[in-house]
C-alpha cells in the first residue's frame, strides 16, 4: 500500500514486516526516528519483538551478537560515532558469521559535531566484513533492508543498510508498504544454521591457533565472493514478488558513453538530473550508480567502465593520506585491465555540504577538459580560508 | 529446504566453535610433586600402650557406629569398660587437640563405648586366625592373664587360665574399688573373653611344679601372677595389730567382710593402692592421711585419682617417712621422720634424705602399709639375661630346650603398673608366642617390629600383626602444625558428670556418671583423627582439575595421574595430613616426565 | 565440614587452568548447582582460555565468548532472544574476570543491571589483569605489586567496591563469596539461581601465579582473605538489605600479606596502615548490616 513516509519510518515498516524478534539500539541523531518508531510499534504491539534499550552503541551490537547466536533474527541501526563505537564487534559480528542486520545513516563524524550526511563513517568500516548496500531513495531503503535480511541469513554474514543523513532518513517519501503476506512469501521465519542449545553444547568464538584461524577467515571471503552471485538472485526473486529491482550497480546511458560519473546514495538522484541534462546537450555522458559495496562487484565495474574514456568518482567521503574510498575501489578494479580509462576523482559534500547541480556539471567539464587526472582527488566548493582571522 | 541445502553446501560453514573435549590434554605431564592418599599415626595411638587405634574410634563414633567404634578397641583392648573407666590415658596428654583447646576425652568416649555395648548386649565380630595346634597355659586370670588369654585365642590358640582365687579378674576385681571400677562391667568384660574359648579354671593355686611338668602338653605359658605380697615397712612394730596390708584391706572390701572405720587412719605410701585405701576409708566414714616420703606431684597414683581423694577430705602429709610404731591407750602411735628435697632424678622424681630435725608422733586408729608390692612367690619373677631370654617392652620371654616356653608379663615385668600396660603385655605375649611358634626364637624381635604403632619403641598393634587396614599407614606421627585447623572449631571438651562429693562419702557407688550418646557423639568429633582420612571429601571438593574421582575402593577415591597437575591444594586442604605431597619421579617411565599413573 | 557435593561434573578434566587456579574451583562448583541448562556468556579473561581451544570445550554447557567489555550487553541480548522462544528454563549467566566487569565491562553490567536483566553475573576476582600477565585493574588491592605497579610504583588505590557500586543500582541479588567457603558459595548460587532479575556474584579467586604463592595454599589463602575481613562474606537483597554470613576471630591482615610474593615489600608501617583501612572497610560494613563491633 502507497504511503506518504518519513524515510525512517520505511526502515521501521521493513523491520516490522521481517519480523524481527530482537532489536537493539542506542540512540543518535539522525538514526533517532527509526529507534522511535520501532519503540512505538513494540509498544503497540505491531511488532512483537524485544527491545534492548542498552547503554551504548557497542553494547547495543554486543547484544545482538548474544540474541543472533540464540537463533533469532536482529535488528539495530546508528551513525556516525555511534558505528565508529561499534567497529570491534563489527569485526566481531562477521568474525562470528552472525546475520545482523543494520540500517546505517550515513553522518559525518567529530570533531567538530557534525549531524549532516557524509560517508566516510561506513566507508570506514569496509573492512570489517559487513555487506555494505547503499540506498538512494527510501522504497530502495524499505526494499534493500527485506532482502538485506534474506541475504544474512543465507551467506551468514551481517548486512549494512546505508542511507544519507536527512535526505533520507528525514525525507517523506511515497512508498509502497508490501502487505504482509507478501514479504511471508519472500523472506521465511529465521532458521538458524547454528545456535546455542544446551541440548547440544557447544563453545562459540573461543582461542583459535594460527593452524586454523586462516581457513575461517578465507570462509569469510569465499561467502563475500557468494554475494555477487546470489544478491542478484535474491533482487530477482524479490522482482518477481514486489516488482522492483534496483542492480548491485545501475548503469545509466552508459553503453555509448565516453565519461561516465559514478555516484551513491541521495547524490545519484542529483545526478540523473544532471545527466539528462548533458545528454540533451549532446554531451557523451553516462551515470554508475554503486549499490553494493561491499562485495565490490569489480567484473561490473570492469565491464562498464572498460570501454569508456574517462571516469569521474564522485566521493561523499575521503581516507586520509589517500583518496576518495570509491575512487580508490574502482581504480583497484581496473588496475589490471590491459587499457583502462583514467580515474578521476572528486571530493563533494563533505559534513553535509549539498551536492549541487552545478558542482556535478562542473565535475564533468573538468573532466572533459583534462586528458589525466591533475590530482589524485579534487575537492569541489572548497572556500578559502583567510587563517589570520579564520574567517571563510 | 533443498534450495537452502544447495546453498549451504556451496557455502559451507567454518566458524570457531567445538566439537572435542578438552579431555585429550593429559595435563599430568605437568607435575613435578604428586600427592598421594597416605594415612599416617596418631600421637594418642602410640602413647597408648594397648596401641588403640583412637582417631579411628572417635571417627565411628562420631558417625554413630558405636559397635564398630567399639570392636575397633577390641581388636587391641579386651577391657574398654575397665580402662575407661581407671586408666591414666597417657593418650590425652598427647592430643594434638590440647593445642587448639582441649584434649579429647578419649576415656569418656572409651567408658561410653564400652557401657553401650553392654546395655545393647553386642557380640562383637573380630578378626581371627586359624585355630593352631599349640596350647597355652595362663596362670593368674587378673589383666595382663586374661588379655593374653584373649589375644592368643584370636590368634587360633587353645588357653587354661588358672586362678587361685575363687573369682577371675586379679587387681580389677580385688584391688580397684567399686567406686572406680563396677563389678558388673568387668563381669560382661571377663564373660565376653570367656565367649571367644577361653577356659578360666578359678580356685586353682599354680606351684612351681606345673612349670616343668610336660604331661599337661602346654607348649608355652604365661605367667601374668602380679606382686600380690605387700612390701615391709622394715621398722619397729610394722607387725603390731592394727598394722594391716593396704592390698588385702581392700580384698577384705570386695570379699564383702566390710570392716567399719572410724577415726583417724594412716595409709603409708603414694601409689594407686594407697589413694584407694584412703579413699575407701572415707568411704567406711573414718579419715585418712596419706603418708608419703617424697612430694605430692612424685606420688605415682595417677593424678585424677589423687585430686578426687583430695576432694574428698583425704589428707595428703608429704615428705614424712615412718619410723616406728607403738601401741598406746587403744591407739597406734606413729613416728614420722621428716624428708627434705635434695634433688631431682632423671625422671623429675625428688630426691630425699631425712631432714634432721625431731620426728612427729601421730595417733591413729589404724595404720596401711602401701608402699608397694613384690612377688608371692621367686619363680614369680622373670630371669635376668640369658640365653633364650628375651626382654621385650612389656614382657620376658624363656626359651627352654626342655619343657613350655615361659612368658612373664603384667606387673610382673612392667615398670608402670598399670591395667593398660598389663593388656600391653598380654598382647605383647600373644603375639611373641605366635612368631615363636610359626618362625622360631630368633625372628621375634625383628616381627615384633614390624607390628609396632608409629616409630621407636611403641606400642604394638594387633591389627597390624593380623595384617588389618592398618598395617598400611605410615609410622610418621602427625604434629599439631600438620593438622589444618581452618576446619575445627573451639568447642568445649564435655564435661563427665560425677557424684558430689556429699554422695561419694556414702557410699561405694561409681564415682563418675555416664555421659549420653549425643555427648559422646559430640566430644568424638572433637577429635582430629590426626592422619585418618574420614572421607570428609575436602580433596574432590577443591580438586581444580576434577582428578579426584570417587569408586567403590576402601579408600573411597582415587587420583587420576593423566590429568592432576600436582597443584597439592588437596594435600593442604586435608584437614588430617591423610595425604603426602611428594617429588614427581621422572624414572618411573622410559624417557621423559611420568605422566600417567 | 561434611559439604555433600554431587558427583556429577559440568566441566571436563585436561584444562590449561595454572596449577591450583582458584578460577577454575570457582566454576567448578559454581556449574555444580547451575547444571546443564545454563549458557555461558564468557568475556575476554582467564577463562578465555581454561575454556579451550578450538576445537575443545572443557564446558558441558554452552558458552558465547564475548569481547572484552561486552559480557553485561552480550548476556542482555541471548536473554532477549531465549524470551522470544519462549524458553523460562535456561538460565542466562555472564563469568567475567575482574578486567572485564570492575574496569572495561563496567559500563555494559551497570546498562544490564539498571534495566534489570534476567541473568546472572558472575565476576571471579583474581584481583589484576591476570590473563594478559598480571597487570593493575581497579580490582587489586591496595599494597600489591602488579606488572603496571611495580617497585615503588606499588598500588596506593583501594580496591573499587564493585558490590556497593551495583547495590546503588537496587539491584535484586548482590553477594561476595569465596572459593575456601564452598558450602557458603553453593548456597548463594542457589539462591540466586531462584530469583528473577540481574543477580551478581563476586567470587573471591586467588591465583597462586599472579600472587606469587606455592600452589598448595590457594584455597588456604582464600580463606584467610575472609579470615581476616580483607574480602568479608555477604548478601545484599534489594539493594538495601546486608546480611553479614561470616564473622571471623581476631586475625591481623599481615599473616595475610606475608605468605604472599606480591605483597613482600609492605613494611610494618603499610601494614599498620592496612590493617587500619580494613577495620574501617568492616565497621562500615557492620553498620550497614544494623550490627556492632
Amino acid at each position: 500500500m502507497k504511503k506518504v513516509l518519513e524515510g525512517s519510518q520505511a526502515v521501521a515498516e521493513a523491520v516490522r514486516l521481517a519480523k524481527v524478534s530482537v532489536i537493539s539500539a542506542y540512540p543518535i541523531t539522525p538514526q533517532t526516528h527509526i529507534v522511535e518508531f520501532l519503540s512505538e510499534y513494540c509498544s503497540d504491539g505491531r511488532l512483537s519483538a524485544r527491545f534492548l534499550r542498552v547503554e551504548s552503541e557497542h553494547s547495543a551490537l554486543a547484544a545482538l551478537i548474544g540474541a543472533a547466536s540464540s537463533g533469532v533474527r536482529t535488528f539495530t541501526a546508528t551513525s556516525s560515532q555511534g558505528l565508529a563505537l561499534m567497529h570491534e564487534l563489527l569485526h566481531w559480528t562477521s568474525g562470528a558469521r552472525l546475520p545482523v542486520v543494520m540500517v546505517e545513516v550515513n553522518r559525518a563524524l567529530a570533531p567538530g559535531w557534525n549531524i549532516w550526511t557524509d560517508q566516510t563513517d561506513s566507508l570506514a568500516q569496509r573492512d570489517t566484513g559487513w555487506i555494505q548496500l547503499y540506498c538512494e531513495n527510501s522504497q530502495e531503503t524499505l526494499d534493500t533492508t527485506l532482502q538485506a535480511f534474506r541475504l544474512a541469513e543465507l551467506v551468514n554474514l551481517p548486512v549494512m543498510v546505508v542511507l544519507d543523513a536527512f535526505y533520507l532518513s528525514h525525507t517523506y517519501e511515497p512508498v509502497d508498504v508490501p502487505e504482509q503476506e507478501l514479504v511471508d512469501r519472500f523472506l521465511p521465519p529465521y532458521d538458524p544454521k547454528f545456535q546455542v542449545d544446551t541440548k547440544d553444547p557447544c563453545a562459540f568464538g573461543s582461542l583459535v591457533l594460527p593452524n586454523a584461524y586462516m581457513e575461517m577467515r578465507h570462509n569469510i571471503a569465499m561467502a563475500m565472493e557468494e554475494v555477487l552471485s546470489q544478491f542478484p538472485e535474491i533482487e530477482e526473486e524479490f522482482a518477481g514478488i514486489f516488482g522492483r529491482r534496483y542492480g548491485s550497480v545501475e548503469p545509466i546511458a552508459c553503453d555509448d558513453a565516453e565519461i561516465i560519473l559514478i555516484t551513491s546514495g541521495t547524490v545519484t538522484s542529483t545526478s540523473r538530473q544532471v545527466i539528462q541534462d548533458l545528454r540533451a546537450r549532446g554531451e557523451k555522458v553516462g551515470l554508475l550508480k554503486v549499490k553494493l559495496f561491499r562485495p565490490f562487484p569489480s567484473e561490473m565495474f570492469r565491464r562498464i567502465l572498460g570501454p569508456a574514456k574517462k571516469v569521474a568518482v564522485i566521493d561523499r567521503n575521503f581516507s586520509f593520506g589517500a583518496s576518495g574510498i570509491f575512487a580508490q575501489e574502482v581504480r583497484a578494479a581496473l588496475c589490471n585491465l590491459p587499457s583502462h580509462p583514467p580515474i578521476f576523482g572528486y571530493i563533494a559534500g563533505i559534513g553535509g555540504r549539498d551536492v549541487t547541480t552545478d558542482i556535478l556539471e562542473d565535475i564533468y567539464w573538468q573532466t572533459k577538459k583534462n586528458e589525466v587526472p591533475g590530482k589524485e582527488s579534487i575537492w569541489m566548493g572548497l572556500q578559502e580560508v583567510d587563517h589570520a582571522t579564520e574567517s571563510f | 529446504m533443498t534450495e537452502k541445502k544447495k546453498i549451504i553446501e556451496a557455502i559451507p560453514l567454518l566458524v570457531p566453535h567445538s566439537y572435542l573435549t578438552t579431555e585429550s590434554n593429559k595435563t599430568g605431564s605437568w607435575r613435578f610433586l604428586k600427592p598421594r592418599y597416605e594415612e599416617k599415626t596418631s600421637p594418642c595411638s602410640t602413647a597408648c600402650p594397648a596401641g588403640e587405634d583412637i582417631g579411628r574410634i572417635e571417627m565411628l563414633t562420631t558417625r554413630g557406629l558405636f559397635k564398630e567404634a567399639w570392636e575397633t578397641i577390641l581388636r587391641e583392648n579386651p577391657f574398654p569398660g575397665a580402662c575407661g573407666r581407671v586408666c591414666y590415658h597417657p593418650c590425652e596428654k598427647t592430643c594434638n587437640r590440647e593445642e587448639f583447646d582441649k584434649a579429647v576425652a578419649i576415656h569418656s568416649i572409651e567408658r561410653f563405648l564400652a557401657d553401650n555395648a553392654i546395655r545393647n548386649n553386642l557380640n562383637p565380630l573380630l578378626e581371627r586366625n586359624p585355630a593352631r595346634e599349640q596350647k597355652i597355659a595362663v596362670i593368674g586370670a587378673g589383666p595382663s592373664g586374661l588379655a593374653a588369654a584373649y589375644f592368643l585365642t584370636l590368634l587360633g590358640y587353645t588357653c587354661d587360665v588358672f586362678e587361685a582365687m575363687p573369682e577371675p579378674g586379679g587387681i580389677l576385681r580385688w584391688g580397684i574399688p567399686l567406686y572406680r571400677l563396677p563389678p558388673s562391667v568387668l563381669q560382661n568384660e571377663i564373660a565376653r573373653i570367656e565367649d571367644h574359648g577361653v577356659r578360666i579354671h578359678t580356685g586353682k593355686q599354680i606351684s612351681q611344679r606345673f612349670l616343668e611338668d610336660t604331661r599337661n602338653n602346654y607348649n608355652a605359658i604365661f605367667l601374668g601372677c602380679g606382686h600380690s605380697r605387700a612390701a615391709r615397712l622394715n621398722i619397729p612394730g610394722e607387725d603390731i595389730d592394727g598394722v594391716e596390708d593396704g592390698l588385702k584391706f581392700l580384698l577384705s572390701i570386695r570379699q564383702n567382710k566390710n570392716p567399719s572405720s572410724n577415726g583417724t587412719v594412716a595409709v603409708i605410701g603414694g601409689g594407686n593402692t594407697a589413694v584407694d585405701v584412703a579413699r575407701s576409708i572415707v568411704r567406711l566414714g573414718g579419715k585418712a592421711l596419706i603418708i608419703y616420703r617424697r612430694r605430692r606431684q612424685d606420688m605415682p597414683a595417677f593424678e585424677q585419682d589423687v585430686r578426687m581423694a583430695l576432694e574428698e577430705g583425704v589428707e595428703i602429709k608429704e615428705l614424712l617417712t615412718p619410723a616406728k610404731i607403738i601401741y598406746d591407750n587403744k591407739e597406734l602411735v606413729l613416728t614420722l621422720r621428716q624428708m627434705k628435697v635434695v634433688g631431682e632424678d632423671i625422671r623429675g622424681r625428688a630426691l630425699v634424705e631425712p631432714d634432721g630435725k625431731n620426728p612427729d608422733e601421730i595417733r591413729v586408729e589404724r595404720i596401711f602399709k602401701a608402699i608397694g608390692e613384690e612377688t608371692a612367690e621367686p619363680w614369680h619373677s622373670p630371669p635376668e639375661e640369658g640365653e633364650g631370654i628375651l626382654s621385650m617392652n612389656n614382657s620376658v620371654l624363656a626359651y627352654r630346650h626342655r619343657g613350655p616356653a615361659l612368658v612373664f608379663g603384667g606387673d610382673l615385668t612392667n615398670q608402670t603398673k598399670s591395667v593398660v600396660h598389663a593388656v600391653a603385655s598380654g598382647k605383647e605375649a600373644a603375639i611373641a608366642l605366635d612368631i615363636f611358634f610359626r618362625e622360631g626364637f630368633d625372628a621375634i624381635g625383628p616381627t615384633l617390629k614390624t607390628c609396632m604403632v608409629g616409630n621407636g619403641t611403641s606400642p604394638l598393634s594387633m591389627e597390624i600383626y593380623m595384617g588389618g587396614a592398618r598395617r598400611s599407614r605410615s609410622p610418621h606421627i602427625v604434629t599439631y602444625e600438620e593438622i589444618n585447623t581452618d576446619y575445627f572449631q573451639l568447642t568445649a571438651k564435655v564435661s563427665q558428670p560425677r557424684l558430689l562429693i556429699e554422695e561419694r562419702l556414702r557410699t561405694f557407688e561409681e564415682v563418675d556418671l555416664k555421659i549420653s550418646a549425643h555427648l559422646a557423639t559430640r566430644e568424638a568429633g572433637r577429635c582430629f583423627n590426626c592422619g585418618l582420612c574420614i572421607q570428609c571429601e575436602n580433596c574432590f571438593i577443591f580438586c581444580p582439575d576434577m582428578a579426584v574421582i570417587r569408586d567403590n575402593s576402601s579408600q573411597g577415591r582415587h587420583i587420576n595421574y593423566d590429568y592432576c597437575k600436582g597443584c597439592g591444594v588437596c594435600v593442604v586442604e586435608c584437614p588430617r595430613n591423610a595425604m603426602v605431597l611428594e617429588e614427581e619421579s621422572y624414572e618411573e617411565s622410559s624417557g621423559g616426565k611420568s605422566g600417567s599413573s | 565440614m561434611q559439604l555433600k557435593v554431587s558427583e556429577r561434573e559440568y566441566m571436563y578434566p585436561g584444562h590449561v587452568a595454572c596449577p591450583g587456579c582458584g578460577a577454575a574451583i570457582a566454576m567448578r562448583l559454581f556449574m555444580k548447582v547451575m547444571g546443564e541448562k545454563t549458557i555461558i556468556v564468557l568475556p575476554a579473561c582467564c577463562w578465555s582460555i581454561i575454556a579451550g581451544a578450538y576445537p575443545q570445550s572443557t564446558l558441558q554447557v554452552p558458552v558465547i565468548h564475548s569481547a572484552f567489555e561486552t559480557g553485561g550487553a552480550v548476556a542482555s541480548g541471548v536473554r532477549a532472544a531465549l524470551d522470544v522462544k519462549g524458553d523460562t528454563e535456561t538460565t542466562v549467566v555472564t563469568w567475567a574476570g575482574d578486567g572485564g566487569t570492575f574496569d572495561i565491562g563496567f559500563q555494559a553490567l551497570s546498562g544490564a543491571v539498571e534495566r534489570n536483566e534476567d541473568f546472572i553475573y558472575v565476576c571471579y576476582d583474581n584481583e589484576a589483569y591476570m590473563n594478559t600477565g598480571i597487570q593493575r585493574s581497579s580490582s587489586t588491592p591496595y599494597g600489591a605489586w602488579t606488572t603496571t605497579t611495580p617497585g615503588r610504583e606499588w598500588k596506593k588505590m583501594r580496591k573499587k567496591n564493585i558490590v556497593e557500586a551495583l547495590v546503588a543500582h537496587r539491584i535484586p541479588y548482590a553477594a561476595t563469596a569465596n572459593i575456601a567457603f564452598p558450602e557458603d558459595m553453593m548456597r548463594k548460587v542457589q539462591k540466586a539461581k531462584e530469583i528473577k532479575g540481574a543477580r551478581f556474584l563476586h567470587i573471591f579467586a586467588s591465583c597462586p601465579t599472579g600472587w606469587r604463592i606455592p600452589s598448595e595454599i590457594s584455597v588456604k589463602i582464600a580463606r584467610m582473605a575472609v579470615q581476616t575481613n580483607i574480602f568479608p562474606l555477604y548478601e545484599v537483597e534489594g539493594g538495601v538489605k546486608y546480611t553479614i554470613n561470616y564473622t571471623p576471630k581476631e586475625y591481623p591482615v599481615k599473616e595475610y600479606f606475608k605468605l604472599q610474593g606480591r605483597f613482600r615489600h609492605l613494611i610494618d608501617s603499610d601494614l599498620a596502615q592496612i590493617q587500619e583501612m580494613v577495620n574501617e572497610d568492616w565497621e562500615l560494613l557492620l553498620r550497614k548490616a544494623g550490627e556492632h563491633s
